[in-house]
């Protein structure tokens, strides 16, 4: 076999993939070409197993961070076990994992409307950074943002009281919300 | 005849419809190793169901090999578009009705060319999940819900409250960024 002498941009082998190409005859063209040549099909290969590995990854809940609610809506649609918490700007509440979570997800609500994205600080005992994150794009309308723990990450957590901070995040880093999540350590089987 | 990786397509093709005995034996594995991976890719593409895809690689892999051999593939020249037209064929008549893959199976089961071909077995999770935490957190948002809930760029668009050409190329950019550092040394996990 020889090597491509007119390899598919990986662009648009990542457009194919996610069904992006501007219309059939493209994807047409873009099918015979993989079908006919190793080098691109292979570079194909490598960017689906990629997207196999980050499915595998949350079919395992081994996800931090920001997630949207299409996101959220999948993963309890595939079975995923979300130990939600929901909570108002300036409220307290009680947290913990249990036997089969696999996520562990709260909802900040707050007051979108003038913001376009948004940044989350976490903090931990003593004043101590536990998390932090910056500029995350907001769905709209939602009034919710859902921040997701692996639940095996939660589970080796001891009792502690976290506080979460939200702020707009242009220039203003105007504060949208405080909350406080009172987590308690998950106690060992037996 | 050889039946080396450094055979085109058609002279693989051209020695199984010949029915050489020997040769004709390694050109049907040669064709498979080489174009199993591809239909896998069509399946996945098209069904976004690995067990599917993997059906669908032994039912086109078994008609080529059997029109192959009876002569009924015109332009052996041709295979890769050959091969893809099948593969097409089947998965319109897939999505049309469960179709008869048992009695396929068992009528022309070959055992020197079932085998499936190598997944995404191979990808270090651990490696990926510690490199989907380097990514900026709209580039995580964006491969998750590009990947895991199989959303378009114009469904994260809407989701994320950005633009599609935004989109696309964060998409770009943080599989790039995950390519990068799966093949980094210094994303090991420790």
């Amino acid at each position: 076999m020889t090597a491509c002498q007119s390899p598919i941009s990986d662009g648009t082998l990542l457009d194919y993939w996610a069904r992006d190409l501007s219309d059939d005859d493209e994807t047409t063209r873009v099918e015979e070409h993989l079908f006919a040549c190793g080098d691109c099909s292979a570079r194909l290969h490598e960017m689906a197993s990629l997207g196999a590995g980050l499915t595998t990854l949350v079919r395992q809940g081994r996800v931090s961070g920001i997630v949207s609610r299409a996101l959220l809506n999948r993963m309890q649609r595939d079975g995923l076990h979300v130990r939600m918490y929901s909570l108002t700007p300036g409220e307290t509440v009680p947290c913990s994992v249990f036997p089969g979570d696999d996520l562990v997800v709260t909802a900040l609500r707050a007051d979108f409307s003038a913001v376009e994205s948004v940044s989350l600080s976490v903090m931990g005992p003593g004043d101590s950074p536990f998390s932090r994150i910056e500029n995350v794009p907001l769905s709209k309308p939602d009034d919710e943002l859902f921040w997701a723990m692996p639940a095996a990450v939660v589970r080796q957590m001891p009792s502690m009281r976290l506080e979460l901070t939200l702020v707009s995040a242009d220039a203003t880093r105007a504060e949208l919300g405080r909350y406080v999540l009172e987590h308690s350590a998950s106690t060992p089987p037996g | 005849m050889h039946t080396s990786v450094d055979s085109s397509d058609g002279d693989l093709a051209r020695a199984v419809a010949a029915r050489q005995h020997d040769d004709a034996g390694a050109a049907e594995n040669e064709l498979y190793r080489r174009f199993a991976p591809r239909v896998r890719l069509y399946g996945l593409r098209h069904l976004r169901d690995e067990d599917a895809a993997l059906d669908l690689v032994q039912q086109v892999m078994l008609v080529t090999i059997e029109k192959l051999r009876s002569g009924s593939v015109r332009e052996v020249d041709q295979i890769a578009s050959f091969v893809l037209g099948v593969s097409r064929t089947m998965v319109k008549d897939q999505k049309r009705l469960e179709w008869r893959r048992e009695k396929l199976r068992e009528t022309f089961m070959l055992p020197d060319i079932v085998a499936a071909p190598a997944g995404d077995a191979a990808l270090d999770v651990d490696r990926l999940e510690l490199c989907l935490g380097r990514l900026a957190e709209r580039e995580r948002i964006v491969v998750l819900l590009t990947f895991y809930a199989e959303r378009t760029a114009g469904d994260v668009a809407k989701e994320l409250g950005i633009k599609e050409g935004n989109v696309r190329v964060i998409r770009h950019r943080a599989v790039e960024r995950l390519r990068t550092c799966m093949t980094s040394a210094e994303a090991t996990p420790s």
